[in-house]
């Protein structure tokens, strides 16, 4: 019977080592401030929610922390190293250890999904024996409910589908650091709950760490230890979801209304 | 005030582009070396180039042949269509002709390709991963068109002689021995040299060209098809430049 992912504790699993601090990160395009000084760490083990408006800077936020932007100012230590002062290949040793899910999944789409997961491991030269790659492949997938579709282009799968081939193969290479970009945009109710899930179920079976950005309440209840409100580029509130559920704050009302 | 906006934006992607080529030579050199990612891109781009090549090539050979053949008759020359038109395929016809064929094929593939990677966020995932997308994309498939250019001219320009062959032979008789022998005494190495360098020039532009404007394609799927359109309309225009330069420094050292 499958568990209710809600109901499984992270005692245990959360503790006080911050694998990632943000102090002070502006960001502007052009005359657009996005971000004004924005703060933030992500302790070892949890799933933090960092909810925003579109356009508010959530995304602008993760792609500092994995070096495809740099910001104008301010700190990003990811794994007690600071993004923006690294070099390239630091940079590309650093990233084997962090996840990213993209929003639209990006998914080779001239590869299978076999090809696509074994795309990172032969990068890295992490496994070079055929049976290891397959191995690694098929528990991969097995973890995200999908072995069937191993041999199928990403053109033949669903949105929801595709995610979760997206997640599989960002967790072959067994990252400490997950970073979720809007995992849940454009799908329906049932298969956001079921992503949602996933997450929570990761965050025990890898032991990540893993910041969401979303602005989707029902993913953000079932996933969240703990939650950060970005507005006008700054951390406006920070809690659990049932603390700032009882906010008065006219900034923070509309989240949850 | 639009004019004068024009200007600097056509200056700015010029600078754009020589940066961008200048990237390549950077990182190109540089390890880790893509060899089977290059491997997959001269099969693609050589191989799969070959058909709409040949087929081209044998066209143009045939009607050159069969449209210089009157005006050559008036003045009682028709015995020299075979170097004529082999001096025509081998200097000119067959590097541009097959360079443009190549623009439209590889540079729209190419630019449409890398603008779709973009778009949906594929480039993006690449660099995350740890894989710089630069050398695995863009040096791969400007090192492919380099190198496979040259030898795609080289087969169409044998398929072009062949046609011109057949072509002679429409209204006469001309055995492939005295055909072969007239070609052949008429060309030289400074007839096939200049040629066969401006080949390379011309695959590194359709490479380079193609890749820029997918790489830095505009988010959207208005994006990917201004990429497409803008690869093969500027490499097709600088194949024509290049030419002109090439045949202005073939002049110059006395290659004619």
């Amino acid at each position: 019977m499958e568990k209710n992912p809600k109901h499984q504790s992270t005692e245990g699993i959360i503790n006080d080592d911050k694998v990632i601090i943000v102090n002070k990160l502006y960001k502007s395009f052009g005359d657009n401030d996005v971000l004004k000084g924005f703060n933030l760490d992500l302790k070892k083990g949890e799933n933090l929610v960092v909810l925003g408006k579109s356009g508010s800077g959530k995304s602008v936020l993760i792609k500092c922390m994995v070096g495809l932007l740099y910001p104008d100012d301010g700190e990003v230590a990811v794994l007690g190293k600071n993004i923006p002062k690294l070099d390239q290949d630091e940079l590309d040793h650093l990233r084997v250890r962090i996840g990213f899910l993209f929003q639209s999944s990006a998914l080779y789409d001239s590869m299978t999904v076999r090809e696509n997961l074994e795309f990172p491991l032969r990068r890295h030269w992490i496994s070079k024996s055929k049976e290891e790659v397959n191995e690694l492949v098929m528990e991969a997938l097995k973890n995200v409910g999908l072995e069937d579709a191993v041999d199928k282009m990403p053109s033949e799968l669903s949105g929801g589908m595709r995610k979760r081939i997206g997640l599989a193969r960002t967790l072959i290479l067994k990252p400490e650091i997950m970073l979720y970009d809007e995992p849940t945009t454009g799908l329906d109710p049932i298969t956001s709950r079921e992503i949602s899930k996933l997450i929570v179920e990761i965050q025990h079976t890898y032991q990540t760490s893993s910041i969401i950005i979303t602005h989707d309440m029902a993913c953000a209840k079932i996933v969240a230890n703990r939650m950060i409100i970005l507005v006008d580029g700054i951390c406006y509130a920070i809690g659990t979801y049932n603390d700032l559920e009882q906010s008065k704050d006219p900034k923070i009302r509309p989240f949850f209304e | 005030m639009f004019k004068k906006n024009r200007y600097k934006d056509f200056l700015k992607e010029t600078g754009e582009i020589s940066a961008f080529a200048g990237r390549f030579f950077k990182e190109g050199f540089k390890p880790r070396y893509e060899f089977a990612e290059l491997i997959r891109q001269c099969f693609i781009i050589g191989y799969q180039s070959l058909p709409l090549v040949c087929v081209t090539a044998f066209i143009m050979g045939l009607v050159l042949t069969v449209q210089s053949r009157p005006t050559l008759e008036e003045f009682g020359a028709e015995s020299y269509l075979p170097a004529m038109v082999a001096i025509s395929v081998i200097r000119e016809i067959g590097p541009v002709i097959t360079a443009l064929i190549c623009a439209g094929k590889i540079g729209s593939s190419i630019g449409a390709e890398l603008g779709s990677m973009r778009v949906t966020e594929q480039i993006d995932a690449m660099e995350v991963s740890g894989t710089n997308p630069f050398k695995y994309l863009v040096v791969t498939r400007i090192l492919a068109c380099t190198l496979m250019l040259p030898l795609l001219v080289i087969v169409g320009d044998t398929i072009s002689l062949y046609a011109s062959y057949i072509g002679v032979n429409l209204k006469g008789v001309v055995s492939w021995h005295l055909y072969y022998t007239q070609v052949f005494d008429t060309i030289d190495f400074s007839d096939l040299i200049p040629a066969f360098i401006k080949s390379y020039f011309f695959g590194f532009v359709i490479g380079l060209i193609g890749c820029y404007k997918g790489y830095n394609s505009k988010k959207g799927t208005e994006g990917v098809g201004l990429a497409a359109n803008s690869a093969v309309v500027v490499s097709s225009l600088l194949i024509f430049i290049l030419d002109l330069i090439a045949v202005q420094i073939a002049d110059l050292m006395g290659l004619t």
